[in-house]
C-alpha cells in the first residue's frame, strides 16, 4: 500500500464538493453576532459558575457578595463621614463617593478582566470553538452582576441618609446600557492588546488609575478644571466622567451637563463598534497556542 | 457511494516556539533580530478524505502530529497552509479539555455542552440522560477538582457524544475508564457510526482501534505514511520501527 492510498478512488469531484465548507473563513459581523446570540446560555453560564465558586472557601459564601460591597461603605463612613469628616463641598459626600467608586470599579474592572481573559481562558478556548468575543463578554457579564450587589448597597445608603427614590430612577437601564457599551468596548480592545502583547496586562492598571483621577471619582472634577486647557479638554472628553456624573445626577440629584452626557453616549457606542470591530479581526488568534 | 465528510488538501500546521509560552514585547523585538524561536511543523502536508459511515483510526507515535490533525479538524487551530473542508461542523472532546475545576460534574456537563452549541432548552431534556451515561453516581455532584481521570474521561466523553455530531473526534478518551464504561462508550460508537456519522479516533493502543475502526491514518513527524483499511495500516505500523510500543 502506498502512502496516499485512498479506499475510495475518486470520480465524481465536482459533485462531491457540495456541501463541504471551511472551517476558519471569516464570518460577517452579522452572522458572528447571529452566533453569539446562539450561545448566549454559554455566555451566561460561565460567570454564574464562577460568581457562585467564588466564595465557596468562605463560612459566609456568597453573602459576600453583599457584604463586600457594604464593608467598603462602612469603611468610607467611618473614615470620611466621622473620622476626617470630609465633604470636599459634596452633600452626602459618602454615597457620592460610593457612587463614584463603585461605578469606576464596573467599568476598571470589565476592561482589566477582559485583558486578562483572553490568557486566563486559553484552555476553555482550545477545547471549544465559539465566537471569542464571548470570553470578553462573560466577563463583562460577571462584572455586572457584582456591580448589581454594589448598586443595590449604594441604594440602601442612599436611603439611609435620607435620600428618597426619584423618577430619576427608572433611567437606570439606560444609564447601564451605555455604561456597558463603554465597558465592553473598552474590554475587547484590551483583549486584542494584550492577547498580541501579554505586557498591556501590566500596564492596564496605571492607565486606569490615571484615568480614575481625570474622571472625578474621589474628589469633584472643579478642583482640576480651570488649570490646564489639555486637562479641562480631556475631562470633557472623558465618557467616564460623564457616566459618573450621570448615576450621582440620577441617585443624588447633582447638576447634570447634558451636552457631555449625550458626548458620552456617542463615544460610548463609538468605542463599541470599534472594539467590537477590532477584536474579531484576530478572531483565529485568541487562544492559540 | 456515500457523501465527503471531511476533505483535508496539503495541510500544514506549524507553531512558533519561543522558550515561553507567549512572546511578550521583548521576543518580538528579539524575532526582528531572528534569535531565540523555533518553529515546529506539526502536521506536514497531509492530505486526505473521509466519508460518511468511516470510522478512522489515526495512530502514530507521540509528537507525531495526531493531536494536533484533530485540534485542526475540529476548528481549534487554523492550519498554516492548506485546507480543511467538512460537510458538518466536528466535535472535539480530547482528555485534555478545559471543564471548570471549581465547580461540579453536572455543572460541567451542563456548561461543556452550551460550549458545545446544545441550546439550554435541549440541555434540560438531555440532562439526565447525560448523567445516567457518565455513571458517576453520587459523584457528578462533586467538584470537578476531586475527579481521578478515569472519571473525567467518562464525563468528556457522555460530554462529547450528547451532542450527536455528524463528525466526532475523540481523542484517547476510550483507553480510560472501566471495563463496563468501554463497553457503553462503544455502543455509543457504533450507533454514531449507523446513523452514518463519521469518527475520528485517536490512540495509542492499536487493539482498541483495530476493533472500533474501518480505515487506519499513520503519521508520524506530521507526515502521513499510511492510509488504508485499519488492518493492512497497523500491519505496517505494527513491522515499523516507530511502532514498537505497542
Amino acid at each position: 500500500m502506498t502512502v496516499h492510498d485512498d479506499p475510495h478512488p475518486e470520480s465524481d469531484d465536482q459533485d462531491q464538493d457540495q456541501g463541504l465548507f471551511s472551517l476558519d473563513e471569516s464570518v460577517s459581523s452579522r452572522a458572528y453576532v447571529a452566533e453569539i446570540w446562539k450561545r448566549r446560555d454559554f455566555a451566561l453560564s460561565l460567570p454564574i459558575e464562577e460568581l457562585q465558586s467564588s466564595h465557596k472557601d468562605t463560612l459566609f459564601g456568597n453573602i459576600w457578595h453583599l457584604g463586600n460591597p457594604l464593608l467598603t461603605a462602612g469603611v468610607y463612613y467611618l473614615v470620611f463621614g466621622k473620622l476626617l469628616q470630609v465633604s470636599r463641598g459634596v452633600d452626602n459626600f459618602v454615597v457620592w463617593l460610593m457612587i463614584g467608586v463603585f461605578t469606576y470599579q464596573l467599568t476598571s474592572g470589565t476592561i482589566r478582566g477582559g485583558a486578562s481573559s483572553v490568557a486566563s481562558r486559553q484552555g476553555l478556548m482550545q477545547s471549544f470553538r465559539f465566537p471569542r468575543a464571548i470570553v470578553p463578554i462573560s466577563n463583562m457579564i460577571g462584572e455586572l452582576l457584582a456591580f448589581a450587589f454594589q448598586l443595590l448597597v449604594i441604594v440602601l445608603c442612599a436611603f439611609a441618609t435620607g435620600v428618597g427614590p426619584s423618577r430619576r430612577w427608572f433611567l437606570l437601564p439606560v444609564i447601564l446600557l451605555i455604561h456597558t457599551a463603554f465597558n465592553l468596548g473598552g474590554s475587547f480592545i484590551a483583549a486584542r492588546l494584550n492577547d498580541g502583547f501579554r505586557d498591556i496586562q501590566q500596564l492596564i492598571p496605571f492607565v486606569l488609575r490615571l484615568a480614575m483621577y481625570a474622571s472625578g471619582v474621589m474628589f469633584p472634577l472643579d478642583r482640576i478644571i480651570g488649570r490646564n486647557d489639555l486637562v479641562d479638554w480631556l475631562v470633557r472628553l472623558n465618557p467616564i466622567a460623564s457616566l459618573i456624573n450621570f448615576y450621582r445626577w440620577m441617585i443624588l440629584g447633582t447638576e447634570l451637563n447634558v451636552a457631555t452626557s449625550a458626548l458620552a453616549v456617542v463615544e460610548s457606542l463609538l468605542i463599541l463598534w470599534f472594539g467590537f470591530r477590532f477584536f474579531k479581526v484576530a478572531e483565529y488568534r485568541y487562544g492559540q497556542p | 457511494m456515500t457523501e465527503l465528510s471531511v476533505r483535508v488538501t496539503d495541510l500544514h500546521i506549524e507553531f512558533e516556539v519561543s522558550g515561553d509560552r507567549r512572546a511578550g514585547l521583548r521576543q518580538r523585538l528579539a524575532t526582528q533580530k531572528g534569535s531565540g524561536r523555533r518553529l515546529i511543523k506539526a502536521v506536514n502536508g497531509v492530505s486526505f478524505e473521509t466519508r460518511r459511515g468511516e470510522a478512522i483510526g489515526v495512530i502514530g507515535s507521540n509528537g507525531s502530529g495526531k493531536s494536533t490533525l484533530l485540534s485542526a479538524l475540529a476548528g481549534l487551530i487554523k492550519p498554516t497552509s492548506g485546507e480543511i473542508l467538512v460537510s458538518c461542523e466536528p466535535k472535539l472532546l480530547g482528555v485534555g479539555a478545559v471543564l471548570l475545576n471549581g465547580a461540579t460534574g453536572i455543572r460541567n456537563i451542563r456548561l461543556g455542552c452550551l460550549a458545545l452549541g446544545m441550546s439550554s432548552e435541549e440541555l434540560d431534556d438531555r440532562v439526565a440522560e447525560i448523567v445516567e451515561f457518565t455513571g458517576l453516581g453520587e459523584a457528578i455532584d462533586r467538584p470537578l477538582k476531586t475527579y481521578s481521570a478515569g472519571m473525567r474521561a467518562r464525563l468528556h466523553f457522555a460530554i462529547s457524544t450528547a451532542v450527536q455530531p455528524e463528525i466526532l473526534l475523540v481523542d484517547e478518551a476510550l483507553s480510560v475508564g472501566d471495563k463496563e464504561f468501554r463497553k457503553k462508550s462503544r455502543a455509543k460508537i457504533e450507533s454514531l457510526l449507523a446513523n452514518a456519522g463519521t469518527l475520528f479516533l485517536v490512540s495509542h493502543s492499536t487493539k482498541q482501534i483495530e476493533r472500533l475502526c474501518t480505515r487506519g491514518l499513520w503519521l508520524e513527524n506530521g507526515k502521513l505514511l499510511a492510509d488504508g483499511p485499519i488492518a493492512d495500516v497497523i500491519a505496517q505500523y505494527g513491522d515499523d520501527e516507530y511502532g514498537a510500543d505497542d
